[in-house]
């Protein structure tokens, strides 16, 4: 195979196919509302999708593994639901945090033990996990709103400092940590190496079967982080509050170019399809649109935007 | 020569796969009633030329002539139309259906609508009779049977379909000794029958036994054609290898003198009784520092599953690995961190093909160079350094792996294993689908290794491999090792025959 000039500009542009649609999107948008090109606009996009960053950073450690995670936004509710129950049990701040965070640990770790070591797929035994993340959390509210909420999370979910809101910093913050780890620790390289060839990872002394179990562990933990500030935005814990993120979630990280298939993709790939979605959900509420039909619209989009991206960038791997 | 024209003429045939230029204006001619073999190393552009003829590559430059008409075949079933049918390495039968099936698939004879099983069994009977193959059952399932007879049923579906040219593609690499010569006999009956057989393989023996003419590739070449007789296998090999092939020179002549084992040197893995089920038996091994120790076996027979199992890929049920007298348990890493490293047979299975070289190579030792954060830029000196010294082209390390040619991804696997030189090497089937050139090269790197006293286990099917460079030669069979050849001389044939089974009566 040998590599012209010319293919590899189009392989660069077929990579930065997600950073075409996203801008396309913006200008679209741009043109169309008077209200959308604003700074104001751009913060409240930002907050928008600051759940779904935190959320997306652990599903983009898993989709590179080539793994899935399908039960991310339970767990969120059920961190949520934990952190509120033990702070209405009095149990002395901040460990309704730590416990809610090391519950969805834990469940994670459970999940990652069934794919890893039982070869249980992924899809399966998250599909399971969310039931019983689900479960748990209408178990410990009877179905009832919880009230009580750590004051940390109030603050993260809902305050400001210096005028930017504590969400988006967290958000930003969780990114870039997830950044980090990927791009430049020994144990990303094996996330990446892993997602790659896992056959070829074990013949190079690499536990895969650990890797897998880590970054299904580091998913649930971050999803348990977004639903412990996400209490702390909405004001309460219910049992489903953050339940229909699961597609939004792992749908941004899809759209922005990681891969399905593993191995390639990352933190800026997620933020640019974070970005894609949080564009096109909020640039069409500043369009006027039949409200009915915003749905619709919103998942032929989607659905354009997931086959110019991946059926696309798709190409190199035949 | 006969005055009428040829039945299949190639006239200067041109073609390139990119940058490849794999054949380089070839002219060919095939006459009816001829076994005409072709031979050539991997690469030499055999089987570019053979898919041109069978219309599998239907671009190229030059000219195909049918019976002196100028063709240019569009696809492989109108190449089958003229009359002219391939076998190929990979058998196309189904397994499942009968013998009779498979002789017809896809033209069953039929009454009305419905198969005419009867018409259908009745003459594929008269049809192996005819190959010379009379005691078959035909209403068997395939299955049945061993390789051999799925091969036959391919031929015998080239000729009901009435074809004039069959070309087969190394026909005989999967069969035992028996079924090769049965092979070869009805190769024979085919040309006398007036059929023309286009025979591609790299059993020399076999060539000179069977062909008529030989024509010899080489780079995409016709460096000659010949007539068999006036021919023999050293002449041959000359041809095929030009002057770059110092170690299969020796073991394309076919035998090697191997030599006593490195037993003054200390034992360094030392195998006892390993047994894994269905796999292989109670093998006993040792390894001595600095030998090359060759494993053979036909493909099946156990030997690929024992280097997976030494390096932790399998838990054995019984037996012991020894590493330096340290006993040898767990997966991978722990293998690697004891000193053992591993080639798998599969340049794939190794590889990370859309990551750069440089990631390929340092994996196994991230822990060892650096902390929590890989140094990057130490990583692409290391590399940079051990590609100079496999030879790797072109030597970046920050290439991805995909786009290097199948030796030079070869050079990365072992470069890994060059980071910190094991203590033991355990490389399968190093050199498979090489070119000469390329295999020399990764035979070069393994000799280099075991004088600098690394302990090489050299597993491979392909007889020539083994004696281009083993010191000693271990045969398995189903499981077995049946075979310790060490200071005497050891030819092909009784590698072949010790790993078919067969030692004895040639012995």
């Amino acid at each position: 195979m040998t590599e012209k000039p010319t293919q590899r500009l189009w392989a660069k542009a077929r990579e930065l196919a997600p950073v075409w649609t996203l801008l396309a999107l913006i200008a679209f948008f741009a043109v169309y509302s008077d209200s959308f090109f604003t700074l104001n606009n751009f913060a409240n996009i930002l907050n928008q999708v600051a759940l779904l960053a935190i959320m997306g950073t652990g599903i983009t450690f898993v989709l590179l593994t080539a793994q899935i995670d399908l039960s991310v936004s339970y767990m969120a509710t059920l961190a949520g639901v934990v952190a509120a129950f033990a702070t209405a049990g009095h149990l002395p701040q901040p460990w309704p945090i730590v416990v809610a965070l090391l519950v969805a640990s834990a469940l994670g770790w459970i999940s990652g033990v069934g794919t890893a070591y039982l070869g249980i797929p992924s899809f399966m035994t998250t599909l399971a996990m969310s039931l019983i993340a689900s479960g748990l959390s209408l178990y410990l509210t009877r179905g009832r709103i919880l009230f009580d909420l750590p004051p940390l999370s109030k603050t993260l979910g809902s305050g400001r400092v210096l005028g930017v809101k504590w969400l988006v910093i967290v958000a930003a913050l969780t990114l870039l940590a997830g950044h980090l780890v990927l791009r430049y620790t020994r144990f990303g390289r094996y996330v990446y190496m892993t997602g790659a060839n896992a056959r070829a990872a074990e013949l190079a002394g690499v536990h895969t079967r650990r890797v897998i179990t880590l970054v299904m562990v580091i998913a649930a933990l971050t999803a348990g982080f977004a639903g412990v500030v996400g209490i702390g935005r909405l004001g309460s814990a219910t049992p489903t509050a953050f339940d229909g993120m699961l597609i939004d979630a792992i749908g941004a990280v899809v759209l922005g170019g990681t891969s399905l298939f593993g191995g390639v993709g990352g933190i800026p790939q997620t933020v640019v399809g974070l970005l894609i979605l949080g564009v096109l959900r909020n640039g069409l509420d500043q369009v006027s649109v039949n409200i009915y039909a915003k749905t619709l619209i919103t998942g032929v989009i989607l659905f354009a935007a997931l086959v110019f991206n991946i059926v696309f960038a798709g190409k190199k791997e035949s | 020569m006969p005055r009428t024209p040829p039945l299949l003429e190639l006239r200067n045939v041109d073609k390139r796969f990119g940058g490849v230029h794999a054949l380089k204006g070839i002219d060919f001619e095939l006459w009816s009633g001829e076994v005409h073999a072709l031979v050539g190393e991997n690469g030499a552009g055999k089987s570019t030329m053979m898919k041109i003829l069978a219309g599998v590559i239907p671009d190229y430059r030059g000219e195909m002539r049918w019976r002196g008409e100028p063709i240019r075949l569009k696809n492989p079933r109108h190449a089958l139309e003229l009359g002219i049918a391939m076998i190929h390495q990979e058998l196309s039968v189904m397994p499942e259906l009968t013998v009779a099936e498979n002789v017809f698939l896809g033209r069953q004879p039929l009454r009305g609508r419905v198969v005419d099983w009867r018409r259908m069994f009745l003459e594929a009977e008269g049809i192996l009779a005819e190959l010379g193959f009379g005691g078959i059952d035909v209403r068997a399932p395939l299955a049945d049977y061993p390789l051999g007879v799925h091969q036959l049923a391919e031929v015998a579906r080239a000729v009901t379909s009435g074809a004039r040219v069959i070309i087969m593609d190394e026909p005989t690499s999967a069969l035992s000794p028996m079924e090769t010569e049965r092979l070869l006999a009805l190769v024979r009956r085919l040309a006398a029958a007036g059929k023309a057989v286009v025979y591609i393989s790299h059993f020399l023996e076999e060539v000179t036994h069977v062909a008529d003419r030989i024509t010899v590739l080489r780079n995409g070449e016709r460096v000659a054609t010949l007539e068999a007789r006036a021919t023999d296998k050293a002449e041959l090999v000359r041809l095929m290898l030009g002057r770059e092939a110092r170690f299969f020179e020796s073991s394309y002549v076919g035998r090697r003198r191997v030599a006593d084992a490195h037993s003054g040197e200390p034992a360094v893995l030392e195998v006892r009784g390993l047994t894994l089920p269905r796999r292989f038996a109670d093998v006993d091994l040792t390894l001595h520092r600095g030998e090359i120790v060759g494993l053979y076996g036909l493909i099946g027979s156990g030997h690929f599953e024992l280097g997976e199992t030494l390096f932790g890929l399998h838990r054995p049920s019984r037996g012991q690995v020894r590493l330096e007298g340290r006993p040898l348990a767990g997966g991978p890493g722990a293998a690697i961190a004891a000193g053992l490293a591993y080639l798998p047979p599969s340049r794939r299975q190794g590889l990370f093909l859309q990551k750069p070289v440089y990631q390929n190579v340092t994996l196994p030792w991230l822990g060892r160079i650096g902390g929590v954060v890989p140094p990057v830029r130490r990583e692409v000196a290391l590399t940079r350094g051990l590609a100079d010294r496999v030879g790797l082209r072109p030597p970046d390390p920050l290439r991805a792996v995909g786009a290097f040619s199948g030796g030079n991804q070869q050079k990365v696997v072992l470069a890994r294993w060059l980071v910190e030189p094991p203590r033991v090497f355990v490389v399968s089937e190093p050199t498979r689908g090489m070119d000469v050139g390329a295999k020399e090269e990764v035979l070069k790197i393994l000799k280099e290794l075991a004088e600098k006293g690394v302990a090489v286990l050299l597993i491979s099917s392909e007889p020539e491999t083994v004696l281009a460079v083993a010191e000693r030669i271990l045969v398995m069979a189903k499981g077995r090792i049946v075979e310790h050849l060490e200071d005497r001389e050891v030819t092909k044939e009784m590698l072949v025959h010790a790993a078919a089974g067969e030692m004895q009566r040639s012995a």
